[in-house]
């Protein structure tokens, strides 16, 4: 019996043994691994100790601040709801997105650039202070463009062409972050989807706002001129399938720039068979589809455009017929594209065929009140000639004040830009507006999407547009 | 030195530990040390003293060092528990009391613990009752249905069943051994002992099973299931009860996983608790980053980071099932494989027992117990370390509950009980062995 019993104490010993040495491997091997799994709102507690740094506007007004509960700091937003699907939130349970997350180790003063707490303060339990972070965001563009939102899905985006600045980033449903943790349950699962940020997140079917690209592709290349005559007979046959005009109309002859001011789809389906396959997805590329636009934000936040396929973007390379290739060049197709993508087209326009790299953060000021970091103004890409540019915003000026985009038109202000209505086939149609202004020294990139408009986007996007371009060329300053 | 002499010293030393332990904590919590913090630390010393000095004058040869290392844990529990939250110490120290209590009656009324096999039937059937009771009138806590209500208290029955049914198989099993061993006939080629002995192994599988289904709870079912088939082995040295047994209850458990969507969470939370870090994989998640953050050193008693702003604690349970994951983090690697080494000392003292012990009742009571106590430590820390599938019973000595350490306690007298009568036996003083042969 003895045996036996020594037997089963050594199995027991073993046993514990095997607890000691799991428990070594999670606190001493993989401890560091455990504290950085973003399911682990451990840290975030702790740094709730901390007081971190507002996010201030671009007109200086603090737009999330902080608060002091029995201990802790809790964020408080004294303008209300702004952007915070962009600015995201900061939660002990459910973690942070945007750039709260982007930013923390700004926000939470542990970055390096704000000099590493001294002995004398980890001694003393003092607490590091976080710095305030200044957006490029202007707060009265940005209240626009949510109310024009207002009611509806969809998403504003409103950019600097010159400096890549992010002026304003709206999208709809939206949310109040002051109470994200009461609501979450059901906001987590709402099929209209409060919590995603649109303008990055959401890939909608370009439509003729993609023509831009088309256009630019063919004027650089030299393939067609803004004069170049063609003829429309309502279809375009092609590789067996046909091209047909929204709504069944046909124009008979037209030149390039009037079927970028009526948006006519067989022109533009042959103009890029003209360009062919690697010649329009190059001039796709010069853009920035098949790329993440660089607008620092967490993993996943940021989407890239192009072609996509059951399991997500495909290669530049991918294969498509003589008749994809027409269907892609109105925009339709395999091809989606996010908000912030077609304002960075726009932008491109705008800006004499550069592209500049997007951005949101002006600067940050440390807790003493020293800047201790800045975002310069960089190009990105070049996406045209600056001969073609200037080409395509005559054009695009013309859509505004002959074409399909009248309703965008100003007093005063001349705007150039494109429409765009992508048919579901179910009356739900995507309406977009793609525009700069002053068309002659363009302030603004602004993209305007509208989900399930029921109209055409010259009808629903264009006026929304114009009142996001007035509010924000009536800023006395923009970044 | 005598063995009771180096059980008080080695009680001093618990008692200033646990004292130190709790003033940490008490001047992390208060921002002061006061008379306060020291009485509560003395009045803990002070049952265990009573005890000590009990068990000098009715079990004087029993081992030395189980019930140092029983106050040592029930310190470090009472500190964490005071930790988390105060008002629960308070209880808890209450229940302690109560434990005391409890000890020093089953020492006075068993006095012999062969005594007790006389009655092993009736004990059996206690701990029978006491199951089937937990079926019938208990209710559902974190999905399984372990407590009943009675009397303004909750009551965990399994945790008193678990000693009657380790009394009861000790006798049983000890009287049958031979019969066991014996093969009768061979199936497949594989030697069985009579049906009729065959049959208790059938009733604890069927018990545990329905445990699993009725009660939904894992882990008192493996721990039964564990306990018989260790203790069938040691009375048998028969390879093929373990094998038996071993495969019966993983029928039972992929039955359980298949059918009871409580075990199947469990389950599933522990092969990838990523996927469900919201949801059902939320406390053992939140259990492991809290052991982690713990790191080498520990943060310190009263230092970690344990509770939110509203003083919730940051993984649920963590004052009961999850309260190694405190320890861990407050203690540190060294101090969490210290505790475990201290359990581990414990079963040691345990197994040393019954080796010694003269007769086969007292070898089979004392390892059923250091199999049963060893068993339900591992399953639990096993389980917030996500060695085992998690599943809700409670650390010895240190977890919230009252019936866990009123139990433990008893489950302590008796293993004192074999230790003192085997001592007496094997080289006690003339005087003591008189004494013993008069109780029996």
């Amino acid at each position: 019996m003895n045996r036996a019993i020594s037997k089963v104490f050594i199995i027991t010993a073993v046993l514990f043994i095997a607890l000691i040495v799991n428990l070594t491997w999670i606190m001493a091997v993989r401890a560091e691994w455990f504290r950085d799994r973003p399911e682990n709102k451990r840290s975030i507690a702790e740094e709730m100790k901390i007081k971190r740094g507002d996010i201030i506007g671009f007109d200086g007004s603090v737009i999330v601040g902080t608060e002091r509960r029995s201990g802790y700091y809790h964020r408080d937003y004294p303008q209300g709801t702004v952007a915070p699907q962009l600015i995201g939130y900061d939660s002990v349970r459910y973690g942070r997105s945007g750039i709260e997350a982007q930013l923390n180790d700004d926000l939470t003063g542990q970055s390096t650039d704000l000099g590493v707490q001294s002995w004398v303060d980890r001694l003393l339990g003092r607490k590091p202070k976080g710095a305030a972070v200044k957006l490029t965001l202007v707060p009265a563009v940005q209240k626009t463009a949510q109310s024009v939102l207002h009611g509806q899905k969809g998403a504003v985006v409103v950019l600097s062409p010159k400096t890549g600045a992010l002026i304003a980033s709206a999208s709809a449903p939206t949310y109040d972050p002051a109470n994200l943790e009461d609501r979450w349950a059901r906001l987590s699962v709402d099929a209209s989807a409060p919590l995603l940020n649109r303008p990055t997140q959401g890939l909608y079917v370009p439509g003729s706002a993609f023509k831009v690209v088309t256009a630019a592709a063919g004027l650089d290349t030299g393939k067609v001129t803004p004069d170049t005559e063609f003829v429309d007979t309502g279809t375009y046959v092609v590789f067996g399938g046909k091209v047909t005009n929204y709504g069944g109309a046909v124009y008979g002859p037209n030149d390039f720039t009037t079927a970028l001011t009526y948006s006519i789809n067989t022109t533009f389906g042959k103009v890029g068979n003209e360009l062919g396959r690697k010649r329009l997805i190059a001039g796709m590329e010069g853009f920035g589809f098949y790329q993440t636009p660089p607008l620092p934000l967490p993993e996943g936040e940021v989407l890239p455009s192009g072609r996509y396929g059951k399991k997500g973007l495909l290669a530049p390379g991918a294969f498509m017929d003589p008749l994809d290739v027409a269907w892609a060049a109105v925009g339709q197709e395999r091809l989606l594209a996010t908000p912030l993508q077609m304002a960075l087209v726009v932008g491109g326009v705008a800006n004499g065929g550069r592209i500049m790299k997007p951005y949101y953060l002006q600067e940050i000021v440390s807790a003493s009140g020293d800047v201790v970091g800045a975002t310069e103004p960089e190009q990105w890409l070049v996406a045209m000639k600056p001969q073609t540019a200037s080409e395509l915003n005559t054009m695009m000026q013309r859509v505004v004040n002959a074409g399909t985009g009248t309703a965008a038109a100003l007093e005063g202000i001349q705007v150039a830009g494109k429409t765009g209505t992508a048919e579901k086939g179910d009356g739900s149609d995507l309406a977009w507006f793609v525009a700069f202004a002053p068309a002659d020294d363009p302030e603004v990139a602004v993209v305007v999407v509208i989900e399930d408009s029921g109209s055409t986007g010259g009808e629903v996007a264009a006026p929304l547009a114009a009142e996001v371009i007035k509010s924000a060329l009536a800023q006395p300053a923009l970044p | 030195m005598s063995r009771r002499n180096l059980e008080l010293v080695f009680l001093v030393l618990a008692g200033a530990v646990s004292t130190m332990a709790y003033v940490s904590v008490y001047a992390g919590r208060f921002r002061e040390i006061n008379s306060v913090s020291i009485v509560y630390g003395l009045v803990f010393v002070g049952i265990f003293l009573l005890l000590h000095v009990l068990v000098r004058v009715l079990l004087p040869q029993a081992d030395p060092f189980v019930l140092p290392i029983t106050a040592l844990l029930a310190a470090i529990g009472l500190t964490e528990i005071f930790r988390i939250r105060p008002s629960l110490a308070l209880t808890q120290g209450q229940w302690l009391l109560v434990g005391a209590g409890l000890f020093v009656l089953t020492v006075l009324l068993v006095r012999d613990h062969m005594k007790l096999d006389r009655y092993r039937y009736i004990i059996g059937a206690v701990g029978l009752v006491l199951l089937v009771a937990t079926i019938v009138l208990g209710t559902t806590i974190n999905g399984a249905k372990l407590w009943i209500h009675a009397f303004g208290f909750s009551i965990q029955p399994s945790e008193f069943a678990k000693l009657a049914i380790v009394v009861f198989l000790a006798g049983y099993l000890d009287d049958k051994k031979v019969l066991l061993s014996v093969p009768t006939r061979h199936v497949l080629g594989v030697p069985l002992p009579a049906a009729k002995y065959f049959g208790p192994l059938l009733i604890m599988w069927v018990m545990s099973l329905a445990m699993l289904v009725f009660m939904k709870d894992f882990g008192m079912a493996l721990l039964f299931m564990s306990i018989f088939v260790a203790l069938m082995y040691m009375a048998t040295a028969r390879i093929v009860y373990v094998v038996a047994g071993v495969g019966l209850f993983a029928a039972a458990a992929a039955i359980a996983v298949s059918i009871v969507p409580h075990v199947q969470d469990r389950f599933s939370v522990w092969l990838d608790p990523w996927p469900h870090a919201a949801t059902t994989g939320y406390q053992l998640l939140q259990s492991l980053f809290t052991i982690a953050d713990g790191g080498v050193a520990g943060a310190g008693f009263g230092r970690g980071f344990l509770l939110f702003a509203n003083r919730q604690p940051v993984v649920p349970d963590l004052q009961t099932d999850f309260i190694f994951a405190a320890i861990s983090n407050e203690m540190g690697l060294l101090g969490a494989a210290g505790v475990i080494l201290l359990y581990l000392l414990f079963v040691w003292r345990g197994f040393r027992i019954a080796v010694f012990a003269p007769d086969g009742f007292s070898k089979l009571l004392a390892a059923g117990l250091a199999t049963a106590f060893a068993l339900q430590t591992f399953i639990i820390i096993g389980g917030v370390t996500r060695l085992i599938p998690l599943t809700g019973i409670t650390l010895p000595f240190v977890s919230y509950g009252g019936s866990s350490i009123t139990a433990n306690l008893m489950l302590v007298a008796l293993l004192l009980m074999v230790s003192n009568r085997t001592n007496i036996i094997r080289g006690g003083s003339d005087l003591e062995r008189r004494r013993m042969a008069e109780r029996g």
